[in-house]
């Protein structure tokens, strides 16, 4: 079955290389300059791609997204999905910075190493989160330790024992080519894991050799997949030429990847016009600048990203009078039918407002079941998601009406609220009196598109329930959110957006519990968090699913956060043919140019929706089990 | 001559200690919170955190990083960035970068030069003729509309003209050219308005006057005495410009996609990276010393008058 996919995939790709004349090189830029070549560090999306496309982990996405074999061969779970092991491919040779063979082999101590190297706190990796930690046996132990020796904490054991006891953590070369990982719970979506650049290989031979200047150029790298970096100048360049001893060689189309630093998108654009770049991302204001021209017919919607923005509350606020309110479910639902989402999302897509929105804090297309059903198809979460904009005024109303009751005494004085000063500075200083209007602090992010959606989140209240009713403040930080509002507790809504980390709802629901990692607003439904962790314990993904949707569901229903756009999703030019290199909705892999067709004249958006059209029946067909 | 040497080499010693230490001290007050993103705050306990923070080495205490830092110096070694480019030597980011910054700014400075200087002239020796006001507009509309803006159309409408690459490529030589123009129109701007400036100045001047009297040709009155007695104050400030085109545009570096070193600070600044911020302000701060210091010398080599011995020589 695969096979015969696998022949009509080749067959489609064909066509289309004899139909639009492939090109071999793609040109793309960067706005940001990556902070290293050091690939298991990767802070963004430029350092993802390099590390993607130069190195190699056991697995990878394919260009459907399910994960198939890369330098493992093949593997294996145990049937309480703790131990995995992975059989890997043999004589796949370390490559250096001219593409030439070096005399080291891709063996299971390189992996091995690898996570040696990212488990030493002294190497700085910040991706190493505490779930990684806890999820393979000893990591944490190990890690800790190692902690506590640097804090001066430990004095009677060498910092060479310490690091002896790395044969104690759960990832173990069985022989030259069989590396087990062992973890502390069962973990069924496993493999979502080793796409990230936490699990890729280094030579410990080679490491060693050049040490603290490990990934500082290309010299003091070694290359283990597709692409091996020819030409890397600092803020400016980086060149990728196609690795002639991969083992997958044959799927590597484009022999050359060039990627230039450029900052400002319209020189983007016009290098793309002039032909210069194979693609270009476009802002709005382009978009509108577009139209009329020959180009309007070229511009399309990319597909969106996992990423998640959603409003947040924050349910322990100073704010007394926000918080009587916000702890009022009528309250909150009034909210959740009053936000236009799609009036909202105008500011950044002023066309199709209403595609690019999510109801749901778990993406689609990101976790899917043993059977190849995605979560986000399981019946609870599948009737928010088709809602849409599911703005309702009358409802809104009704709701607020409901909130004004149960909150204040009917002569518009907040029950249980004193007048008092609360204090935000420099963000924000209110004087509130206990009476309506009910006075909230709206925080947001400098900028042109978010100070426009702040005024307008404000004028979409307050025209709806009565200025007399509720007043909203406005609040902008100078920098960061997170430093400057959410950890000093000094705000009672604000804006932000969270990527989805690995192939399970947990990703995000299970961060989203009482004291949970992304639960900026503090609240606490022990509910949601029962069926959280009823739905961790399980093991089978369908029915891990199951519950997960109900907790969800739950979730939404309180509205304890206001999910509403996805991420992703930019208006683009390119000549690359859509559909035909990896996807996927975390780590790394997904950023691989491998099988990626480049064509010689820009896509028209009837092009791409065709392409798309046939992609998702061919999808479904391949991922339905 | 000598004592004064060493006396300035004094000062500007001090100077240098003055500014390094406040600039350390300065980067030791920045709440830590800066070294970590929104992303960081999910993933990472505090003792992740702790551990982050004490890799990058800015959990002792500021002495033991000062003595770190200067021992470091003192021994040739710049340390290495820990924000940034992390892991990357100071040094070999500097050396990288500065030669883009060098050579685009000496170009620069000698095309401004060379026709700013002669717009200059020919703007005093022309005053209120044709030469005198093209000369002035030009000036005006430098001076007056942000750079960002004429720079930005210069770079669409030349390179769309004559097919030429938008941004800078090291191998292209005739994408070196608008950068370089690019850089030199403040330059020949300054140049033009202040030596017209000083020659119209001098040429108002008792001994300009005497000259014509005593029936000097014109062109020899301004060639060997107005215009070398007006580009004494100019020419106070060539070494120091000479020196700090290593600071790079950040602008024009950004606009031609130049890896030179403008914006390296603000950058290194806004992310924490006290070892390069250190070694950048550092390296700015004697440059621009060195740069004054030279620029008395050549000022006093070039006008007898001035004695940089004497109680009034010098600029302070």
């Amino acid at each position: 079955m695969k096979r015969r996919y696998l022949i009509v995939a080749l067959g489609l790709a064909l066509c289309a290389l004899a139909a639009v004349g492939a090109q071999d090189r793609y040109n793309a830029t960067y706005t940001a300059e990556g902070s290293s070549l050091r690939y298991f560090y990767t802070p963004d999306t430029t350092d993802q791609r390099i590390a993607a496309n130069t190195q190699d982990g056991l697995v990878e996405q394919d260009r459907f997204g399910r994960f198939v074999p890369s330098l493992a061969e093949r593997w294996e779970a145990s049937p309480d999905s703790k131990v995995w092991t992975f059989y890997l491919r043999k004589g796949v040779p370390w490559v250096d910075s001219k593409g030439q063979k070096t005399k080291y082999e891709i063996t299971a101590d390189d992996f091995v190493e690898g996570f040696r190297y990212v488990a030493d706190p002294k190497n700085g990796i910040k991706n190493l989160s505490r779930d990684i930690r806890r999820m393979i046996v000893g990591l944490n132990d190990y890690y800790l330790d190692l902690v506590d020796f640097d804090a001066g904490k430990i004095k009677d054991k060498t910092r060479d024992q310490l690091l002896g006891n790395f044969t104690k953590v759960g990832v173990k070369a069985l022989d030259t080519y069989t590396i087990q990982y062992t973890l502390a719970r069962p973990t069924p979506y496993f493999l979502s894991f080793l796409v990230m650049e936490l699990f890729l290989p280094v030579e410990k031979e080679f490491l060693d050799s050049v040490g603290e200047n490990f990934g500082i150029s290309k010299e003091n790298l070694l290359f283990s997949g597709a692409y091996y970096i020819s030409d890397w100048q600092r803020d400016k360049q980086i060149v990728l030429k196609a690795n002639p001893l991969y083992w997958d060689a044959k799927s590597v189309t484009v022999k050359t990847v060039s990627l230039q630093k450029i900052v400002d998108p319209t020189i983007t654009l016009q290098m793309f016009q002039r032909g210069e770049l194979s693609s270009a991302t476009l802002t709005a204001e382009q978009v509108k600048a577009l139209a009329g021209t020959k180009w309007a017919d070229n511009v399309f919607m990319a597909e969106p990203s996992t990423v998640t923005y959603w409003f947040v509350q924050n349910f322990t606020s100073a704010n007394p009078e926000f918080k009587a309110f916000v702890n009022n479910l009528n309250f909150r639902k009034a909210l959740y039918y009053g936000l236009d989402r799609a009036k909202l999302n105008e500011l950044d897509d002023p066309y199709q407002p209403a595609a690019t929105l999510r109801n749901t804090v778990v993406p689609e297309q990101a976790a899917f079941d043993e059977k190849g059903k995605d979560y986000a198809d399981y019946p609870e979460v599948k009737a928010i998601r088709d809602a849409g904009n599911y703005y309702d005024k009358a409802k809104a109303q009704d709701y607020f009406r409901k909130a004004l009751a149960e909150v204040t005494d009917g002569k518009g004085t907040i029950k249980g609220v004193q007048p008092a000063t609360v204090d935000w500075k420099p963000i924000a200083e209110l004087k509130i009196d206990g009476k309506l209007p009910l006075q909230m602090v709206y925080v947001y992010l400098p900028g042109a598109t978010e100070t426009k959606r702040a005024f307008l989140f404000k004028a979409m209240l307050e025209d709806l329930f009565g200025k007399e009713n509720i007043q909203v403040t406005l609040a902008q930080v100078i920098d960061d959110i997170f430093a400057e509002a959410v950890e000093p507790r000094r705000f009672d809504m604000l804006h932000d957006n969270f990527r989805f980390g690995f192939a399970d709802p947990s990703a995000q629901l299970g961060r989203l519990v009482t004291k949970g990692a992304v639960n900026d607003g503090e609240f606490s439904d022990p509910e949601f968090d029962k069926l959280v962790d009823e739905a961790s314990q399980k093991t089978v993904l369908s029915e891990r699913f199951k519950i997960f949707s109900k907790a969800e569901a739950l979730f939404i229903d309180r509205c304890y956060v206001y999910p509403w756009r996805m991420g992703g999703a930019s208006y683009m030019l390119s000549k690359v043919v859509p559909f035909t290199y990896p996807r996927g909705g975390f780590g790394i892999t997904r950023f691989k140019y491998k099988g990626m067709i480049v064509q010689k004249d820009p896509l028209t958006s009837k092009q791409y929706e065709e392409l798309k059209k046939a992609f998702y029946e061919e999808m479904n067909k391949a991922t339905a089990k | 001559m000598l004592s004064y040497i060493l006396k300035r080499l004094g000062q500007s010693l001090i100077t240098v200690a003055i500014v390094i230490i406040t600039v350390f001290l300065l980067l030791r007050l920045m709440p830590k919170s800066g070294y970590f993103t929104r992303e960081d705050y999910v993933n990472m306990d505090e003792s992740a955190r702790t551990a982050y923070l004490r890799s990058l080495g800015v959990m002792d205490d500021p002495v033991t990083q000062f003595v770190r830092f200067a021992g470091g110096v003192a021994r040739g070694n710049w340390g290495r960035s820990i924000s940034v480019y992390p892991k990357s030597p100071v040094m070999t980011i500097i050396k990288e970068k500065a030669p883009y910054s060098l050579w685009f700014g000496l170009a620069a400075l000698v095309l401004s030069m060379g026709l700013g200087l002669t717009m200059g002239v020919l703007m005093a020796r022309h005053k209120d003729g044709v030469f005198d006001t093209f000369g002035t507009i030009y000036v005006t509309i430098v001076r007056a509309i942000p750079s960002l803006i004429w720079l930005f159309l210069i770079q669409q409408w030349v390179t769309g003209l004559l097919g030429w690459p938008m941004v800078f490529y090291e191998d292209r030589p005739v994408s070196w050219i608008l950068p370089t123009i690019s850089l030199a129109l403040t330059g020949i701007a300054w140049y033009a308005i202040w030596l017209r400036r000083f020659m119209v100045d001098e040429e108002n001047k008792d001994y300009v006057k005497f000259a014509t009297a005593k029936g000097i040709p014109r062109t020899r009155i301004m060639r060997k005495h107005v215009l070398r007695n007006a580009l004494v104050p100019l020419i106070q400030y060539f070494p120091q410009q000479v020196l700090l085109t290593i600071a790079g545009s950040l602008l024009i570096e950004s606009i031609y996609s130049i890896p030179g070193m403008g914006g390296l600070l603000v950058n290194a600044i806004r992310q924490q990276d006290n070892p390069l911020v250190q070694a950048l302000v550092l390296l700015y701060a004697v440059l621009g010393i060195v740069g004054v210091f030279l620029g008395d010398l050549l000022m006093a080599a070039v006008d007898p008058r001035i004695k940089l011995a004497g109680a009034q020589g010098g600029q302070e």
